[in-house]
């Protein structure tokens, strides 16, 4: 069973879709990846999910449940957690009450093992928080009642390096005890790291639904040419050569052919060096946003 | 389920126990005054034109009992005090929405109505703590300066504002669930509460135009009635609790169907 269904689910605001027909599983055990810029529309996908909003069009289940009707997700919500964007606590509880809160909702059989993962500090009002520590108390209040289902809205921004590495590896380890992690995330490193398939979605439609490996596949290789002398660009650039950026005799592209018809090419220029590498996903992404594209931002 | 009415009822002490010492300190001013200016209080009936009395609906100030209901009663607990209740309201979950604590909450395995209804029920702690409170330093400050304060009058006056004061709180729920903006749903309801007051007060003055009033709350809570001619409108307090249920439906209906 998929963990979440969604089926051509649309949000409108007046002229304006947030959502357009977005349609894609994620299955049960993975870490999906959903990945976009800011505005893009991710924020509102897992709002739907959640019930906050409802769809314009379309549907969608979660654990089972489809969203539309209110009292059966109410109840499979027991087994789901959520930590959003933008956390708002109870400012002038301590992080201790603020927890004690939701385990009264929702219990909190693993608090203790998380606290030693992510600590913010609990005797404090969570009005002093800074903004890591805030994020720590959403992912404890997010994984302590032990859901199936962790639905994360940009779970890493604000976490130094170090908390982001354990976070990292905390929703590796819950995927291998048979937990469903859907994630959404700008940070492409982040997404490339830990997820098994990514969604992009852009201007409200998903463009893209690949498993990582394919995705990284279909992106091309990256490729770094050292020529003896400056070259005629018209000469050596071909169709399948993107993102090309010459720098004196160093040529560095994106090629997205076959790696022989590539070499094939090369041996006809006088080439002292060659570097053929994994591209990076902010490069893929570049293919499904353009370099131009205003909606492109961090 | 009682996480939400635990936090929301914790949330109302300060400031209830805050209104309830405010309340204190009027009184004991206005009780320590009482003996000195019961005669001018006379006088000041004969000076002022009828309307103003009318509009605070005082009478008998010379009286303890007409004094406290002019001083405490008609201005505090009949305008004042409801301005606080729609206050209140009115933040219980615009307050919630703006600072997006409500998205957190709404992931819980918890009901709109239930979120709702626990928020509107932690207003059992100003309820209680002022409805108990003020009365006992009324009625022993009355006695500390030698005077009597028929207690069952007391009682009712506290007794027959709840509905009124839930009705105040229904108004600012209403706006809490419409309006995003916690500022605007507070500034909304206590204006509308005023205005709906002032109404009832000025509509009194003229008796061809006192049928206005009756679509205020207001109009169903006389607290001199009660307190100088021991008249309890219990029909009123019904007609008010029976308006505070309808704003409570339509506060949870529109909640349930509206986006966070």
């Amino acid at each position: 069973m998929s963990a979440i269904e969604i089926a051509d689910l649309t949000k409108r605001y007046g002229e304006v879709a947030a959502n357009d027909g977005v349609t894609f599983d994620v299955e049960a055990g993975e870490i999906f990846g959903y990945l976009g810029p800011n505005g893009a529309g991710k924020t509102t996908t897992i709002r739907l999910l959640l019930g906050l909003i409802k769809p314009t069009s379309g549907t969608a289940t979660v654990l089972g449940t489809d969203i539309r009707d209110r009292r059966a997700l109410t109840e499979a919500k027991a087994n789901v957690g959520y930590l959003p964007d933008t956390l708002g606590f109870e400012e002038r509880l301590t992080g201790r009450q603020v927890l004690d809160y939701f385990a009264r909702m929702r219990g909190d059989r693993r608090r203790e093992e998380l606290l030693e993962l992510f600590t913010p500090p609990l005797d404090q009002r969570v009005e002093t928080y800074s903004a890591g520590n805030r994020r720590m108390l959403g992912i404890v209040q997010a994984f302590m009642h032990d859901p199936d289902l962790a639905i994360l809205d940009e779970p890493t921004a604000g976490l130094d390096p170090l908390k982001q590495d354990r976070m990292h590896a905390f929703i590796e380890a819950e995927r291998d005890a048979g937990k469903t992690i859907f994630f959404s995330s700008h940070v492409l490193s982040e997404v490339q790291r830990v997820c098994d398939r990514v969604g992009i979605i852009r201007e409200g439609k998903l463009v893209a639904l690949e498993h990582i490996d394919d995705l990284l596949e279909r992106g091309g290789k990256h490729v770094r040419v050292q020529l003896a002398e400056a070259v005629d660009e018209e000469r050596f650039v071909t169709a399948e050569m993107i993102d090309v950026e010459t720098v004196g005799s160093t040529v560095r592209f994106t090629y997205t052919g076959e790696s022989a018809a590539l070499l094939e090419h090369l041996v006809r220029f006088e080439v002292e060096d060659v570097d053929i590498g994994d591209p990076q996903l902010d490069d893929i992404f570049k293919h499904y946003y353009g370099d131009d594209s205003p909606a492109r931002e961090e | 389920m009682t996480a939400i009415l635990r936090l929301e009822s914790r949330k109302r002490v300060r400031g209830s126990i805050v209104l309830l010492v405010v309340f204190g300190v009027l009184s004991a001013l206005y009780f320590s005054m009482f003996p000195g200016i019961q005669e001018e209080m006379e006088v000041l009936e004969e000076a002022f034109p009828g309307y103003m009395f009318d509009m605070f609906m005082i009478e008998e100030i010379h009286t303890i009992e007409g004094f406290i209901a002019a001083e405490i009663y008609s201005f505090f607990w009949a305008l004042l005090l409801p301005i606080y209740f729609a206050y209140v309201g009115a933040g219980l979950i615009a307050g919630d929405v703006q600072n997006r604590t409500m998205d957190l909450t709404l992931s819980m395995p918890v009901s709109r109505e239930s979120i709702v209804l626990q928020k509107v029920s932690a207003l059992w702690v100003p309820l209680v703590v002022l409805n108990v409170g003020v009365p006992i330093v009324v009625y022993v400050g009355a006695r500390l300066i030698g005077e009597s304060f028929d207690p069952v009058s007391l009682a009712m006056v506290h007794l027959l504002s709840i509905p009124y004061l839930l009705v105040c709180a229904g108004i600012g729920l209403v706006l809490s669930v419409l309006v995003d903006h916690v500022r605007t749903a507070r500034a909304a309801a206590l204006t509308l509460v005023f205005v709906l007051w002032l109404v009832d007060a000025v509509s009194r003055v003229d008796p061809d135009f006192e049928w206005i009033g009756e679509v205020t709350p207001s109009r169903y809570y006389d607290q001199t009635e009660i307190l100088v001619h021991q008249e309890y409108a219990l029909l009123d307090a019904g007609i008010l609790f029976v308006g505070f249920l309808v704003l409570l439906g339509v506060a949870v209906l529109v909640f349930i169907r509206r986006d966070i």
